[in-house]
């Protein structure tokens, strides 16, 4: 070996170590995460902590609202969802789908594969392909680990604190769910979310359904009263349903041609046996009874309010749904 | 059959209230449901028209100015008004896309849904979680159930926002 090369392996090694010092020092995180696989590694959690963290989120949901009673409504929205996630990337993670018994309109996404969305939207939906835009969107947010990522630039996971809790998930996932099931309630950017709607469109027409579920319900939703309080929480950590729509349709306006028809399957009804979800904190109980008055095909106006042109919404809601 | 019973449907409702909707920006109104398509006039934000039917990604309105396809996403639906009784979504919306079952007795009034708080202080709930888990399905029973609804994959690249 001559000296010259002796010299360039000298400096080519000092050069290396440099480049690891310095990488050490801006990002302490990064060198815990040798040897993890590098998707994770950007985000710090591997794919057991992500679903380990998931699991506990969406049993602490369950916890401020039950599962529908209705086991066929329950395991067929598994199979619908778990069909729309084996057109991603991450098929074979633990997927799992439930409808919450709740007349508020949302749906939610736990890491690692769990998908919750309301009776209050359910009950709204039309067609398979509506819930499975709706699906669509959530696996979306999954997928991309959307919330992984909010949750990693909190605070309280630091590398310290993660090198200090290796080996004992249970103190990891408590560092980085913080109280309760907040985490469903704080919402993430609008990037993200509209990369959610984005994904929602593109994975319910890999599954074979018309493309656009995803939209109608979106103009199900910004046709619904700005201050029906049965939406309060999802208006609040997602944007606009107008400005969605508005985001969306410029992404599709290219892929409008190209997007296949797709199919659009009817909906599962939920069990009419099953009843109604219940108050979780009753309060007027005359609005309620009106409500139900008018369901029965009663002329009742509720209280502060006029008729509907047309003779009730109930006459006016679906001609075209099924 | 379906499509027929559906445009029956229409028909028969198509007097019941007018279903109006509202320019969100300036866009044209085609001939047939394609960007590529004839032109038959330039619309104006704020403009209104009347739905007769839909197609996909597309709106068949009635104008003042012609008849004509219109990308459902430069529209929107009038809204449901407080008080009114129309808990659902707003009647227009609702008759085109939403659920055909009455479903206002889940909504709104007098029945307070999961919001925040609950979610602040809601804790693991180990008996719905193993409920929750008896549901799953595995891959052969989601590509069945989704063969047998005639449902086959498509490769679809994913796209990306408007640069």
């Amino acid at each position: 070996m001559n000296n010259a090369f002796r010299h360039w392996m000298a400096a080519a090694l000092l050069a290396a170590l440099s480049a690891y010092a310095a990488a050490a020092s801006l990002d302490l995180g990064r060198i815990f995460d040798v040897g993890r696989d590098l998707r994770t590694a950007a985000v710090g959690l591997d794919e057991k902590d992500e679903i380990a963290v998931g699991r506990e989120v969406a049993g602490r949901t369950l916890g401020a609202a039950h599962l529908v009673p209705d086991p066929a409504l329950q395991a067929y929205v598994n199979r619908v969802g778990r069909w729309i996630a084996m057109q991603t990337e991450r098929p074979d993670l633990p997927w799992h789908f439930g409808v919450l018994d709740t007349p508020s309109v949302n749906a939610f996404a736990a890491p690692g594969g769990y998908v919750l969305i309301t009776r209050g939207l359910y009950e709204m939906l039309s067609s398979e392909s509506q819930l499975a835009g709706v699906l669509g969107h959530e696996i979306g947010h999954i997928v991309q680990r959307h919330h992984v990522k909010v949750m990693q630039q909190s605070a309280a996971v630091s590398a310290g604190a993660r090198a200090a809790h290796r080996g004992d998930r249970g103190i990891l996932v408590n560092n980085l769910i913080g109280t309760g099931a907040e985490v469903m309630a704080r919402g993430l950017d609008k990037g993200a979310e509209f990369e959610a709607d984005r994904i929602g469109v593109v994975l319910a027409a890999r599954a074979g359904y018309s493309p656009y579920g995803l939209v109608e319900v979106l103009h199900l939703l910004a046709a619904r009263s700005a201050d029906d309080s049965s939406l309060a929480l999802l208006f609040k950590t997602h944007p606009a349903p107008g400005e969605r729509l508005t985001q969306l349709g410029d992404a599709l306006a290219p892929r409008v041609a190209v997007l296949p028809a797709g199919q659009d399957p009817a909906i599962r009804q939920v069990d009419p046996k099953t009843p109604p979800p219940a108050a979780a904190k009753p309060t007027a109980v005359e609005g309620a009874r009106a409500l139900q008055q008018q369901e029965e095909g009663g002329t009742t106006i509720p209280s502060g309010g006029s008729p509907l042109p047309g003779g009730g919404s109930g006459i006016l809601r679906g001609i075209f749904g099924r | 059959m379906f499509r027929m019973l559906l445009a029956l449907a229409w028909l028969a409702a198509g007097s019941a209230a007018a279903q109006q909707v509202t320019l969100e920006r300036d866009s044209p109104l085609y001939a047939e449901p394609r960007l590529d398509s004839a032109q038959v006039t330039q619309l104006k934000l704020g403009a209104t028209g009347e739905v007769v039917g839909k197609q996909g990604a597309w709106l068949n309105l009635k104008t003042a100015a012609g008849s004509g396809w219109l990308f459902s996403f430069n529209v929107r639906f009038p809204s449901a008004q407080a008080g009114t009784g129309d808990s659902g979504a707003g009647a227009t919306a609702g008759r085109l896309f939403g659920s055909r079952r009455n479903v206002s007795v889940t909504s709104t009034i007098g029945i307070r849904g999961i919001e925040e708080e609950d979610l602040k202080e809601a804790s693991f709930n180990a008996e719905q979680m193993k409920l929750l888990e008896s549901y799953a399905a595995t891959r052969q029973a989601a590509e069945q159930r989704a063969r047998g609804s005639g449902l086959s994959p498509v490769s679809v690249e994913y796209m990306d926002a408007k640069k």
